[in-house]
């Protein structure tokens, strides 16, 4: 039985970081006791657990503009977070895990605000019809959490941009995003700011719990262990080098003949490369394979393979890579 | 769904059947029902080591993922990698689609039999 309440607000937005605390509130959950986390990550694309990055985001185009790419423990789609966004989570030991009570939680503290939310389906979140909260859910160790995105007023069209729909050219096994028509709540409350929507959170946090919220400071947390986890939430291997094999392949004609690589990747890396090409230079293919063979998967890394590979039109296969929108 | 006598549970849904010194586990038709539609899997590598109460893998079903208990400990000797693509088979089979054989040694969780693990699942609704 619930018999305490924590509330625990953070000001950086620093993707890495924020998942790493999520983590740290989890492991240190007590008897007892539900925490609620609210958060903010500025220009951030989160994918599920068992997501391939480059299936469900455009992430050479969200480096290029500043953003970042994070992996988050629950399962689930991508989503995109900026200012505009308020993400919440509920951190619980298993045995008082309470989707409902939680959802009521998030559906009180909207119509505090004048807007009519409600539950529909298992867990999704609707207002008139329409999507403005994601939910996920994590559960380990005996504890617990689910957590939830909470559009005010995100940048649609950078959503829109980074979250792609799944492209035939990567055929991957990882769990794939559902598109769903989303809105911000500001459409039906035009003055709503994530302050006021924090503070109607905390209040119905209490009133549905019917008890008072402690509030708790993230210097009181474990920050040996924030760090840690925030240096593995941010690496290469966490967010792109999962074991999640998968196929790439791309085509193009050129004045000098066809071209078709084919690669297979796992663990990131470029673990098998297959040329096909009826160029009239027969070192081409090999040498092309040898040098994709090992390759990270990533643009910089296998244009720079291309180019040193020795190939006379490397230049045309570097553009071809790019093409792809990774 | 019947639970099957032949088998023993714990209080986190995971069934094993212990024949010799082999123990192939699974996750019972509570399990799979309460989880709903399974998506994904993570499985662990034969000859990795299975603790008793420790995680082994995860599994992903919607938007969920929950940890895998093992009831014993030894090493994983067989894993079921046909689910990697078929989760599912978990669904539609529970107490025939297995996930690890583990080679016991050592400690193994306090099991339920059939019925006390009815009760259990009768008690968390």
């Amino acid at each position: 039985m619930i018999r305490k309440l924590k509330l625990c607000e953070v000001q950086g937005t620093d993707p890495y970081r924020n998942l790493a605390i999520e983590q740290v509130l989890l492991e240190s959950q007590e008897a007892g006791c539900c925490t609620l986390y609210l958060w903010q990550n500025q220009n951030t694309v989160v994918i599920g657990s068992n997501q391939n990055a480059w299936k469900e985001c455009r992430t050479e185009l969200l480096s290029q503009e500043g953003g970042r790419l994070a992996r988050r423990l629950s399962g689930g789609g991508a989503v995109f977070h900026d200012l505009g966004n308020l993400n919440f989570t509920f951190l619980v030991p298993s045995e008082d895990y309470d989707l409902p009570r939680q959802l009521a939680v998030i559906c009180g503290a909207c119509r505090a605000l004048g807007i009519p939310a409600e539950v529909s389906g298992r867990n999704d979140l609707l207002a008139d019809g329409k999507k403005f909260s994601g939910n996920a859910f994590y559960h380990s160790g005996g504890k617990s959490y689910h957590h939830g995105t909470l559009l005010v007023n995100v940048d649609m069209e950078k959503l829109g941009r980074y979250l792609r729909p799944s492209e035939a050219k990567l055929r991957a096994k990882g769990v794939a995003s559902v598109r769903s028509r989303v809105c911000n709540l500001r459409e039906l409350c035009p003055d709503l700011t994530i302050g006021r929507l924090k503070q109607a959170l905390a209040q119905s946090f209490s009133a549905v719990y019917g008890l008072p919220v402690e509030r708790i400071a993230e210097d009181a947390l474990d920050t040996a262990e924030i760090d840690r986890l925030q240096t593995r939430n941010a690496s290469w291997e966490w967010n792109y080098g999962r074991k999640l094999p998968f196929d790439f392949s791309c085509e193009a004609r050129f004045d000098w003949g066809e071209m078709r690589i084919e690669l297979q990747v796992e663990n990131g890396k470029v673990a098998h490369a297959a040329v096909y090409t009826d160029a009239m230079d027969h070192t081409a293919a090999p040498l092309l394979e040898q040098a994709l063979t090992d390759s990270r998967f990533s643009l910089a890394d296998l244009q720079a393979r291309v180019q040193a590979s020795g190939f006379a039109q490397a230049a045309d296969v570097c553009e071809l890579l790019k093409q792809q929108d990774l | 769904m019947a639970t099957p006598n032949e088998l023993k549970y714990t209080s986190t849904h995971e069934w094993a059947k212990i024949e010799g010194n082999t123990a192939t586990i699974g996750i019972s038709d509570h399990a799979q029902q309460a989880l709903g539609d399974l998506v994904f899997i993570n499985l662990p590598q034969e000859g990795d080591e299975a603790v008793a109460g420790e995680a082994f893998g995860d599994l992903e079903s919607v938007k969920a993922v929950s940890d895998l208990i093992s009831p014993v400990s030894g090493t994983i000797c067989a894993v079921n990698e046909a689910l990697l693509d078929a989760p599912e088979m978990l669904n539609e089979d529970p107490y025939g689609a297995w996930i690890i054989k583990v080679e016991m040694s050592g400690e193994t969780e306090e099991l339920l039999d059939a019925a006390a693990y009815d009760a259990l699942c009768e008690q968390e609704g």
